[in-house]
């Protein structure tokens, strides 16, 4: 992916400006963290099940290699074929081929965060292969030109004016009033494009070693339609997908739904284990197909007439091995993609995600970004951070993104080495630190300067200073006439 | 891209994994100890209960029928209630056993069976499903806690039959209510899904399908069925 071509702060003052925008960010992440706290109440031991979900996750990342092979040989046995990806090209490279020699026109695609990361759509177009998002928010941006928003609900930042606009200009069957109307026109040209598709392409929330499941939550049905209506399914899978077993999954699936949208499942949560069981030519390459007496294997014995269903994981690298190599970033491999850290994170709150100018926004977005462009490319994402720790709090995986934000920072220090007025800014800080009349005389003109700013106990602005950055969005508030010092002196405490 | 450097490609994630990691080898892990949570215990009748009040908060509409003639003429009572004929039923054992297809012809609503595509292509199927408007399927399993259902492949064209009509009707014994979602995977997990090589898939449906894309509203048919009702025979 291209580096976006504006600064942080350029979006940002962009996302700040828009009314719009704010009034959306301020619902999306307001309702996000009422719905996930209710939900996180239904669930006696949450940090219990935060501090098994972090473990399982340690362990399987740590040894990684045993439990791709695992997931590699059982994915091969069930009759699905198996594509290691180095990087995102590879991928796009494969499906291509793969679509060209099966003679696909047009492929539904469920809502994946990988598959954004490595812009298939765009090389799925140049290819002459039509790609159709499918999944309600995803099918807005798309039919907008735009990038998703929130990992959760892509298309937040639109009203639904904004969107009855759109659809009305791009689909040309009218103008659809409320949402209701929106979602049904959404659905009858959806319908058809699923059951015109040569091939339907997801990500995997979890991809489970011991036995080969791919597993898929969603709402709308629009994987489920994609991964049972056309012919070939491919599930593009980042290598830090995968979980040892399949009992892990009571875990993870208490834990994944509440967070992202409070929900306690998801309306549709998919385990699917190789090729489709109805239309695999009877008792093909599969010998353990056959019938097991009581004819609950009926299903898979017949259909010699159709085409076999065809089932293609790709495991995709695209920079997760080098992340794995650093011992304390690791962890940013936790990540469920669940969007907690997203609404309750403050940055995220006023600038929303495009400001981010990735595709992974908020507080794992800043950690996950620079380390798979490149820290060069992406080095002003974790500084987007109060460090507040929030995130960390939310992330049902406990990541500790603020520690992992601070090593990136002096990371990008390390490569840029420091400005000059900041080492000038910090000593100077320290030598006032140091000195206890320096450091009262300091207060003492701060305090002067600040009563000349005020008004109304508010300061709206600081002339010639960087405060100015501050005071732009928000007023300062103003400090209270004496110094610390004194107050304790006068509270008559000891030294 | 050719088939040597795709081979080659094939070895090297996997040996960035190992080089990340400093294993020389893969090397098999000690598993993690099980993890064990206190059991909560309920009656049947909690049961039902709770599966009842979970589904209907997640705006399945719930009916309780004592004995299986009632199944069909419940049945037959959505569909004049919504205004439709046009149902498929899966292949399912139970509703064979209640004779449902036969029930149905009585009340004079026009009714398929899965079954009668078995030697067509699946594209036959999948345009007659997407033509119909209300399917009937039985179940795997249901959990009281998320007012959830279970269909699997076992059950003959369940998934397919459950997705594509826009309205879903589930058949479902009080028996095959379990406690928990955690119950449910255990379920699975002891039928030793995938574990055998055997193709097999499975969804876990709670509510019809929703979407909130649009200023975070929720819109109910996005894709899935936009009514889901649930009818639990005794027994």
């Amino acid at each position: 992916m291209n580096p976006p071509n504006t600064d942080l702060t350029e979006r940002s003052h962009l996302a700040l400006e828009d009314a719009i925008l704010q009034g959306a960010l301020k619902r999306a992440t307001d309702t996000f963290i009422e719905r996930r706290r209710d939900a996180v109440a239904t669930v006696p031991d949450w940090e219990g099940l935060r501090t098994r979900a972090r473990q399982v996750k340690e362990h399987t990342i740590n040894h990684l290699d045993y439990y791709l092979e695992q997931l590699v040989e059982k994915v091969t046995t069930l009759g699905g074929q198996v594509y290691w990806a180095h990087t995102g090209d590879d991928v796009n490279r494969y499906i291509i081929e793969l679509a060209r020699a099966r003679g696909v026109k047009s492929v539904v695609k469920a809502k994946s965060m990988t598959t954004e990361e490595i812009e298939l759509n765009h090389a799925l177009e140049a290819a002459g292969v039509r790609p159709i998002e499918t999944d309600l928010g995803e099918y807005i941006i798309q039919l907008a030109h735009e990038k998703p928003s929130h990992i959760i609900v892509p298309a937040i930042h639109k009203t639904r004016e904004q969107i009855s606009d759109l659809f009305e200009e791009k689909l040309k069957a009218g103008r659809p009033r409320g949402v209701s109307e929106i979602t049904a026109m959404a659905r009858a040209r959806l319908r058809d494009e699923f059951l015109s598709a040569g091939m339907g392409i997801t990500g995997a929330n979890f991809a489970i070693a011991e036995t080969g499941t791919i597993v898929l939550v969603e709402n709308e049905g629009n994987i489920r339609l994609s991964t049972q209506v056309p012919k070939i399914h491919v599930a593009v899978v980042g290598i830090e997908k995968v979980i040892p077993r399949f009992e892990d999954l009571s875990v993870f699936l208490r834990l994944l739904p509440r967070s992202g949208t409070g929900q306690k499942l998801t309306a549709y949560t998919s385990f699917l284990n190789g090729p489709r069981v109805e239309d695999v030519f009877a008792l093909d390459e599969n010998p353990h197909a056959a019938g097991d007496g009581n004819g609950q294997r009926a299903t898979e014995q017949r259909g010699s007439t159709q085409q076999p269903h065809e089932f293609h994981l790709i495991l995709m690298d695209n920079g997760r091995t080098n992340i794995l190599a650093d011992k304390q970033m690791r962890e940013s491999l936790y990540c469920i993609r669940c969007g907690a850290c997203l609404n309750v994170c403050p940055v995220y709150q006023k600038i929303g995600g495009q400001a981010y100018g990735w595709i992974y926004p908020g507080p794992i977005g800043a950690i996950i970004s620079p380390q798979l462009q490149g820290l060069e490319k992406a080095a002003e994402l974790p500084f987007a951070s109060s460090l507040c720790g929030a995130c960390r709090d939310a992330c049902p995986v406990a990541i500790n993104i603020p520690d992992l934000l601070l090593a990136l920072r002096s990371k990008v220090r390390e490569e840029r080495g420091g400005k000059l007025s900041e080492s000038l800014g910090i000593r100077g800080l320290s030598m006032v630190g140091r000195h206890p009349l320096l450091f009262r005389m300091a207060g003492k003109i701060a305090r002067g300067l600040a009563g000349l700013l005020a008004k109304d106990g508010r300061i709206q602005s600081v002339p010639l200073s960087p405060l100015n950055k501050w005071t732009r969005y928000r007023d300062l508030p103003a400090p209270s006439g004496g110094s610390f010092a004194k107050w304790w002196k006068d509270q008559g405490a000891d030294d | 891209m050719t088939k040597t450097s795709r081979a080659a490609s094939q070895t090297q994630v996997l040996d960035d994994v190992r080089r990340a990691l400093g294993h020389s080898n893969t090397i098999k892990p000690v598993p993690l100890e099980p993890f064990v949570e206190p059991p909560s215990e309920e009656d049947a009748a909690t049961l039902v209960e709770r599966f009842i009040e979970e589904a209907v908060s997640l705006g399945c509409k719930v009916y309780r029928v004592d004995h299986a003639g009632a199944v069909g003429p419940c049945v037959a009572g959505i569909c004049t209630k919504a205004g439709v004929d046009k149902v498929v039923v899966s292949g399912a054992a139970l509703l064979a056993k209640l004779g449902l297809s036969t029930q149905l012809e009585k009340h004079q609503l026009a009714t398929s069976c899965v079954a009668e595509f078995r030697e067509t292509d699946k594209e036959h199927l999948v345009t007659h499903l997407a033509a119909r408007m209300v399917g009937v399927t039985a179940v795997d399993a249901a959990i009281a806690e998320t007012g959830s259902l279970l269909l699997t492949s076992d059950e003959d064209q369940a998934l397919l039959v459950s997705l594509l009509p826009p309205i879903h009707i589930a058949v479902l014994k009080v028996s095959q209510i379990r406690q928990s979602l955690t119950t449910v995977i255990e379920k699975l997990n002891s039928e030793r899904m995938g574990h055998d090589g055997r193709r097999r898939s499975a969804t876990l449906i709670s509510g019809p399908s929703r979407t909130s894309d649009v200023e975070l509203t929720l819109s109910i048919g996005v894709h899935g069925p936009k009514e889901l009702h649930v009818i639990i025979l005794a027994g």
